[in-house]
């Protein structure tokens, strides 16, 4: 009996005496225990060199990804890592020169040119794409026909089991029946030779090769996929400007730069992504040298006196909040309601006041940085009287009519936002209605919102490549199954639907713009906010751009030598 | 020894039934709960006929007794499933195996804290009965186990984060192992140990003081302690050969509560510190509605709970040949 007390009795002292020992080493050589690396550690001193970097290093803070596998994701936090470690036949690519400048192009990535379309007896579209000789995986096997066929096959197999395949590839002849089992291959997909694809879509539309910039049609090593179809995303033997070298859970991400990379050798050789801790915190201890600004630091790095304003940048970003209205439920079916509802809201109030002007009112849906964008669009602007005047000639006679309103945002169950806060006390002073706040969490809201349980709801949209289509067609055809709202007009129907075929690109802008002032006046969304993405971007870091959406942009950036 | 072994058989026999209503309840909540994990994935682009058609390759379009039956069966054959919202694709087994290492890593170092300082603080107790020290003592811990994780947690933070800058806010790092399927990182070796640790340690060191306390006290007074001070021996003598040693036995049975109070710890802990661990992830598993992980979880914290009880039960006979789990009316 004793022994075995005794036995645990020693076990016990030997484990204190062994982490006393590497608490008093760890904290008395400052974390030297870190094996050299340079993890998140807040350093209290204020003297430069708090966060020592590594020469050639950049390093990001960073979200975990839920996968690196192109053909399966669809969130943000992975893409990140997906653009640049993988890349399809064509990309989109920032404006280096100006990095004020949101637009994006569309250039070739694995292709050696943008293909023309050529128009077949049947009414579909060939395109022939050429690879580039010097286009390799990371493994320096060259990227072939072959390879393309099987990636883009490989994402619309249903075992793949990938949510977008068809939003993104079904233009293609044959990705339908791929992914409902009625076909082994995609018959609109032809290998001429090894450098030579012909991609066959069903109708014209410009918008197709936008999309085969988006993950989804990007190029995977089949031989890797098929050999370990578990875990090949460990080390995956992408085509993009960046090799993973490291996936620590939860810990970091460590990408090298792809010395032969076809359009060019990245500039910095190591970009080291920490997946933990909060990106300003970070930033402040110099462990990162790169980090988005959230709402609540806004006030604090525009103040010109604070040292953090010389580092600060603010970007327009392909996206927007908005209020939706549901079409289908009382009272909004009442477009007076509906438009009451909106003209009750003072946008401009709830931008000063919330934050510092730093987010740009939203007249329109289309927004800057698409061809179509219209700054002469109108979204119903403020007026209390007005709303109050269309509420009363509204089917409901007024507020008292009303049945009772409540506005659904994602949330889970805290306190709204202050702007949500803001919006129900112009309702409730402009309007005399009292709204209730209903909060769902992620997981259901957009369910819930998609199946039309709400009433009304906020929510916002990012586009994934600069065609209006990603925002119009894809929300306000009332075939659509991603309009959220129910709305439904013929004749926006036919605008979009035409503007969707339009080669012709004026002719498209104005279709797009006669679609999108119909849509404001119809009021199913209020667009409330552009989005912008607001950052810090230590001096040393040159040419770090801040693109619209998400592309590939690690490779431009340079860094200063370290001192 | 009979006695034992029939009692170990007897309380095995009774794992497959706490498994099984464990896990039924589990899969029922998740199932008929709002949400499921591709309606998670799918925020954006939602096309409920793409959705349905996920769905079924998936099975989740099967009838729910069904997908019950198909999933214990795949459990038996030592299948977990796989992720489809956290790791999409990711086998289940890959993801949790790497993150227990990662959750023991604070869990041990707090449970070394917990018994060292309690065992400290009840001797110290116990040998200051009747002085103002006393009560102070184990009522000072009695406040630290007050307070839950979630508001001492933002304290630690306070002081040894931002007042003092002692340590890193937050996050988890140190020297990266590979461990099979991921690499993980040694937090052990690194400070983001400190807070996780404390944090899960300081609740439990009353509970353990106090019964340190009481059975010092208890030892105190019996005769072999009276006839080692009768002997003449020094004090330290006295408390450290013939006090301490017989009244820690008592604390192998807190071993398992500690073990309950780690992993309800290790939710809010990890969560609120970043570190990836098997709390964390079965917070994200949750919110992500990723079935098999959430169902893997509670099946291996289930499995745990009972394997624990039975070592500490057995232990204990071990520790104290009075305890005999003998059936029948030998007594």
């Amino acid at each position: 009996m004793n022994r075995v007390l005794l036995a645990i009795m020693g076990v016990m002292a030997a484990l204190i005496v062994a982490v006393g020992v590497v608490i008093v080493v760890v904290v008395a050589t400052g974390g030297g225990g870190d094996g050299g690396d340079n993890g998140p550690q807040t350093d209290a001193t204020d003297e430069p060199g708090g966060g020592q970097r590594a020469e050639g290093e950049l390093r990001l803070g960073g979200g975990e990804p839920i996968t690196l596998d192109p053909h399966l994701t669809q969130d943000v936090s992975s893409a990140v890592y997906i653009v640049e470690i993988f890349g399809g036949l064509l990309t989109l690519e920032p404006n280096v020169q100006d990095p004020n400048d949101s637009t994006l192009q569309l250039k070739p990535d694995l292709a050696e040119a943008i293909p023309e379309p050529v128009q077949n007896p049947d009414g579909t579209v060939t395109y022939t794409f050429t690879l580039r000789e010097n286009a390799t995986f990371h493994d320096r096997t060259p990227v072939l026909a072959g390879d393309v066929k099987y990636s883009l096959e490989r994402a619309a197999d249903p075992a793949t089991q990938s949510l977008v395949a068809e939003f993104f590839l079904g233009d293609i002849v044959g990705v339908k029946e791929k992914l409902r089992e009625q076909a082994d291959e995609i018959s609109g997909v032809r290998v001429v030779n090894d450098r030579t694809i012909e991609i066959t879509i069903e109708r014209a539309t410009p918008t197709f090769l936008q999309k085969l910039t988006y993950p989804t049609a990007f190029v995977v090593d089949q031989g890797e996929v098929e050999s370990n179809p578990e875990n090949w995303t460990r080390n995956p033997n992408g085509t993009g400007p960046y090799e993973l070298d490291e996936w620590v859970f939860g810990e970091r991400i460590v990408l090298q730069a792809n010395e032969r990379y076809h359009l060019g050798a990245p500039s910095v050789k190591t970009v080291r992504f920490l997946l933990s801790g909060e990106g300003i915190t970070l930033y402040e201890a110099r462990d990162i040298d790169v980090t988005s600004v959230p709402v609540t630091d806004l006030t604090r790095v525009q103040d010109p006196n604070d040292p953090l304003n010389d580092e600060y940048v603010s970007r327009e970003r392909l996206g927007m909040d908005y209020i939706g209205f549901n079409i289908g439920a009382p009272p909004f079916d009442d477009p007076l309601v509906r438009r009451a509802f909106a003209m009750a809201i003072d946008r401009e109030q709830i931008a000063s006041g919330l934050f510092e002007d730093a987010v740009p009112v939203a007249n329109s849906i289309l927004m800057p940085g698409l061809a179509a964008y219209n700054e002469a669009a109108q979204a119903p602007a403020f007026d209390a009287a007005g709303a109050l005047q269309l509420l009363e000639q509204s089917t409901y006679g007024g507020a008292e009519g009303l049945p009772p309103i409540s506005y659904a945002e994602s949330g889970a169950g805290g306190t709204a936002g202050e702007s949500t806060a803001l919006l129900i006390e112009m309702w409730r002073d402009n309007l005399g209605v009292e709204v209730e706040i209903e909060q769902a969490e992620s997981a259901t809201f957009f369910q819930d919102v998609n199946e039309g349980r709400y009433q009304m709801f906020g929510l916002g949209w990012f586009m994934d490549y600069p065609d209006e289509e990603n925002i119009l067609n894809i929300h306000f055809d009332s075939e659509s199954p991603n309009n959220d709202t129910g709305y439904s007009n013929p004749q926006v129907d036919t605008l979009l639907r035409q503007a969707l075929t339009e080669t012709d690109p004026a002719r498209r802008i104005d279709l797009y713009r006669q679609a999108e002032q119909q849509i404001l006046d119809d009021v199913p969304w209020f667009p409330l906010f552009f989005a912008r993405t607001h950052a810090l971007i230590k001096p040393y870091v040159k040419n770090y751009l801040v693109p619209a959406t998400i592309v590939p942009r690690l490779r431009f950036v340079t860094l200063e030598p370290t001192d | 020894m009979q006695g034992l072994l029939g009692y170990v058989v007897q309380r095995l026999l009774w794992l497959p039934v706490v498994i099984i209503v464990v896990s039924f309840l589990a899969f029922t909540i998740t199932r008929f709960g709002p949400g499921d994990p591709i309606s998670v994935l799918g925020q954006n682009y939602r096309d409920d006929e793409v959705f349905e058609r996920v769905r079924k390759e998936r099975g989740l379009d099967k009838p729910f007794y069904e997908q019950y039956y198909i999933y214990m069966r795949d459990v038996l054959h030592g299948d977990f499933g796989e992720s489809v919202s956290i790791y999409r694709g990711v086998e289940v087994w890959d993801i949790i195996w790497p993150r227990m290492l990662v959750s023991i890593q604070p869990g041990i170092v707090a449970l070394v804290i917990a018994f060292s300082l309690g065992t400290a603080v009840g001797v110290f107790s116990a040998l200051r009965q009747g002085t103002w020290m006393d009560p102070f003592a184990i009522g000072g811990f009695l406040l630290l186990q007050s307070i839950p994780v979630l508001v001492s947690l933002p304290f630690l933070v306070l002081i040894f984060v931002l007042k003092l800058g002692l340590l890193p806010a937050t996050g988890w790092g140190g020297p990266s192992v590979d461990v099979g399927p991921q690499e993980i990182a040694l937090g052990i070796f690194s400070k983001h140990i400190i807070l996780p640790a404390l944090a899960l340690s300081l609740p439990g060191v009353a509970g353990i003081a106090r019964l340190v306390r009481a059975t010092t006290l208890a030892v105190l007074g019996e005769d072999y302690v009276r006839t080692a001070r009768a002997k003449g021996l020094p004090e330290l003598a006295v408390v450290g050969r013939h006090v301490v040693r017989n009244s820690l036995l008592p604390l192998v049975t807190v071993v398992g509560l500690s073990l309950v109070a780690l992993i309800e710890g290790a939710f809010f802990t990890e969560t609120i510190l970043g570190i990836p661990g098997i709390g964390e992830l079965g917070y994200r598993a949750a919110t992500s509605r990723d079935y098999d992980v959430i169902l893997a979880l509670v099946l291996i914290i289930a499995f745990a709970f009972v394997v624990a009880n039975l070592v500490i039960d057995i232990a204990y006979t071990f520790i104290d040949p009075r305890v005999r789990y003998e059936r029948g009316s030998g007594r």
